[in-house]
C-alpha cells in the first residue's frame, strides 16, 4: 500500500495548512503499525484517507487488489442509548457494513469476544463505557478486514479486554494476509503489539522502523522531550527499555 | 443514478437498521406513542375546518367537501415538504457518522426516504377512511396515486440535498429556504383551489410546478381524472433531472461538506 508522494504544488489560503504532506509507505501482511506523533501531527487525518473517508488533495492510496479496510475512530459512534445491547450489535454491524446474512453467522463470536452475554437484553445507556468499547470493537473485528485500522479506540475498556484484544491482534495478522494500523501514543500499546512503528511530526513521517524500542526512544527524546523533565523523560525511557509484558 | 443504486443495495442493511431506530426511536419516549401518526392529520384538519366554519378562508369551489380537499391536499404537501425536511437535515443528523466511517451518502439519503414513506402511509390510510366518510369515491384510477406521487418525491429531495450541504456551510441559505417553505404552501393550491379570483396569486399559481404534481395526484384520487396532463409530466421529467443534478452535486461537494463537519 503507497500513500500520498507528491510535494505540494497547491496555494494555501491563509487559514489552511497540510495536515499531512509528503507521506508515503507501504504495509505488508503481518505488520501490525503503531502510529505515534504528538497532538496535530497528522495521525487521525493520515488513517481517514487510509480509510477512504477523506479524499487526499493530492496523492493517493494504492491498494494492490481490493482489500476490506475496517476502520475504528471513536467506539461510540452510531450506538444509540435507548436501544439494547443486541439491537446495538445489529446497528454497530451495519455501519461497518456487514450484510445480515453475515452478522447471522458472526453473532455468536461478537457474543462471545465481547464478553456480554449477559447484558444483551439492557440498553445501551446503562453500559459503562468499558461495556460499550468491548461491543463496539467486538463487531468492527468481526468484520475480518483484511486491514484494521484503529484509531485510539483501544485506549477505553478494563485492561483484561485490552490484553485481551493485543493478543487476538497478534494471532488475527498471522491467519491471512492481514495487517493492523493502530494511532496510540501509549508506549506500553506501541510495545505490547507493533512491529514496526511510524513517528509523524508536523504532518510528516519522520521515522519508519521495525524496532519499537529504537522508534519509541527516538519519539520520546525527538519529539515529546521538548515539552516534559528531564526526570519524566528519563522514566519514560527507562520503561521502554525495560519493557516487558 | 447506477451508482447510487449499486450503494444503496451493498449498504441495505444499514438503511434497514436506521430505519428502525429511527422509527422506533421516534416514539419510544412518548406516552401516546405512534397514535401520533393519527392524531396529527386529524388535528390538522379540525383546524381548517374551523377556519373555513369561521368563514376566515375563501377557498373557492371544491369537487369535494371542503374539508375532505383540504384533508387530501395538505397531506400531499406534506409528503414534499417532509420530503424535502428529512432529506435537508441529513448531513446534520448523521455528520459524526459521516467522518467516523466509510458510510457514504446513498444509504443515509435512501433511509430518509424509507422513514418519510412509513411516516405517511399510515396517517394516510386514516385519510382515505376520512374521504370515505365525507361521501368521496374512488375509481380505478387511483390505484396509480402512489405512483403519481413521485416525482414529489424527487423534488423534495432534489431541493433537500442541496439545502443540506448549505445547512452546513452557510446556514442562513437554509433557515431562508425553511422559511420559504412555509410561504410556498400559501402559493400553492392547497388551502384553497387553482380557480381563485385573486389575479396577482393567479399569476403565481400558474407558474408554480407544485399547482400540477399536486393537483394531478389530488385528482386522480378523488375524481379519477388527469389535472393538466401535460404540464404534470414535464414538471415530473424537471424533479427526477433535479434529483440527478443535486445528487451530482452532493457528491462534488464531499469534501467540503466533511471538511466542514469535522470542524463543527
Amino acid at each position: 500500500m503507497q500513500t500520498i508522494g507528491r510535494p505540494p504544488d497547491t496555494t494555501l489560503r491563509p487559514e489552511e495548512f497540510w495536515a499531512v504532506n509528503d507521506v508515503s509507505f507501504k504495509v505488508a501482511p503481518g505488520d501490525i503499525v503503531a502510529v505515534v506523533g504528538a497532538n496535530g501531527s497528522g495521525k487521525t487525518t493520515m488513517m481517514r484517507i487510509i480509510s477512504g473517508i477523506y479524499k487526499p488533495t493530492m496523492g493517493s492510496v494504492i491498494y494492490p487488489k481490493p482489500l476490506k479496510v475496517t476502520p475504528i475512530f471513536a467506539l461510540n459512534v452510531g450506538l444509540r442509548n435507548e436501544f439494547t445491547g443486541l439491537e446495538n450489535i445489529k446497528l454497530k454491524a451495519a455501519i461497518f457494513g456487514m450484510t445480515e446474512a453475515e452478522l447471522k453467522r458472526k453473532l455468536d463470536f461478537i457474543i462471545d469476544f465481547s464478553e456480554l452475554e449477559y447484558a444483551l437484553e439492557t440498553p445501551v445507556g446503562n453500559y459503562s463505557s468499558g461495556m460499550r468499547a468491548r461491543l463496539s470493537y467486538s463487531v468492527a473485528i468481526a468484520t475480518e478486514p483484511d486491514l484494521f485500522i484503529i484509531d485510539e479506540a483501544l485506549a477505553v475498556g478494563d485492561s483484561l479486554f485490552k490484553t485481551k484484544c493485543y493478543e487476538h491482534l497478534g494471532e488475527y495478522v498471522q491467519e491471512k494476509e492481514r495487517a493492523v494500523l493502530y494511532v496510540t501514543n501509549r508506549i506500553r500499546k506501541v510495545m505490547a503489539l507493533a512491529n514496526r512503528v511510524l513517528v509523524m511530526r508536523g504532518g510528516k513521517l519522520i521515522q519508519d522502523s521495525h524496532n519499537a524500542k529504537a522508534a519509541l526512544e527516538y519519539y520520546i527524546n525527538d519529539i515529546v522531550g521538548d515539552n516534559m523533565t528531564d526526570d519524566l523523560r528519563e522514566m519514560k525511557l527507562q520503561k521502554i527499555r525495560h519493557f516487558e509484558m | 443514478m447506477w451508482q447510487f443504486i449499486g450503494k444503496i443495495k451493498s449498504w441495505w442493511y444499514l438503511v434497514r437498521q436506521l430505519t428502525l431506530v429511527e422509527i422506533v426511536g421516534m416514539y419510544k419516549k412518548s406516552f401516546l406513542g405512534m397514535a401520533w401518526m393519527f392524531i396529527l392529520p386529524v388535528l390538522a384538519v379540525v383546524i381548517w375546518v374551523v377556519l373555513n366554519g369561521a368563514g376566515v378562508v375563501n377557498p373557492g369551489e371544491t369537487d369535494i367537501p371542503y374539508p375532505a380537499y383540504v384533508l387530501l391536499s395538505t397531506s400531499i404537501w406534506g409528503f414534499f415538504l417532509e420530503a424535502y425536511r428529512s432529506t435537508s437535515n441529513v448531513l446534520t443528523q448523521n455528520g459524526r457518522m459521516l467522518i467516523m466511517s466509510e458510510v457514504p451518502f446513498e444509504p443515509l439519503l435512501m433511509q430518509k426516504a424509507v422513514v418519510h414513506l412509513i411516516n405517511f402511509i399510515i396517517p394516510f390510510v386514516v385519510n382515505i377512511i376520512v374521504l370515505l366518510a365525507f361521501g368521496v369515491r374512488f375509481s380505478a384510477l387511483a390505484l396509480l396515486f402512489p405512483i403519481s406521487l413521485l416525482p414529489l418525491l424527487l423534488l423534495g429531495m432534489a431541493i433537500g440535498m442541496v439545502i443540506a450541504i448549505f445547512r452546513i456551510i452557510m446556514v442562513d441559505v437554509a433557515n431562508l429556504t425553511d422559511e420559504g417553505m412555509k410561504l410556498l404552501m400559501f402559493l400553492t393550491p392547497i388551502v384553497y383551489t387553482p380557480k381563485i379570483s385573486s389575479s396577482w396569486l393567479e399569476v403565481i399559481v400558474a407558474y408554480n410546478p407544485l399547482t400540477y404534481l399536486i393537483g394531478f395526484s389530488r385528482d386522480l384520487l378523488t375524481s379519477g381524472s388527469f389535472y393538466m396532463p401535460g404540464w404534470y409530466f414535464v414538471f415530473s421529467g424537471l424533479s427526477l433531472l433535479l434529483f440527478i443534478l443535486a445528487f451530482r452535486f452532493l457528491l462534488k461537494s464531499s469534501t467540503i461538506v466533511l471538511e466542514r463537519l469535522i470542524n463543527n
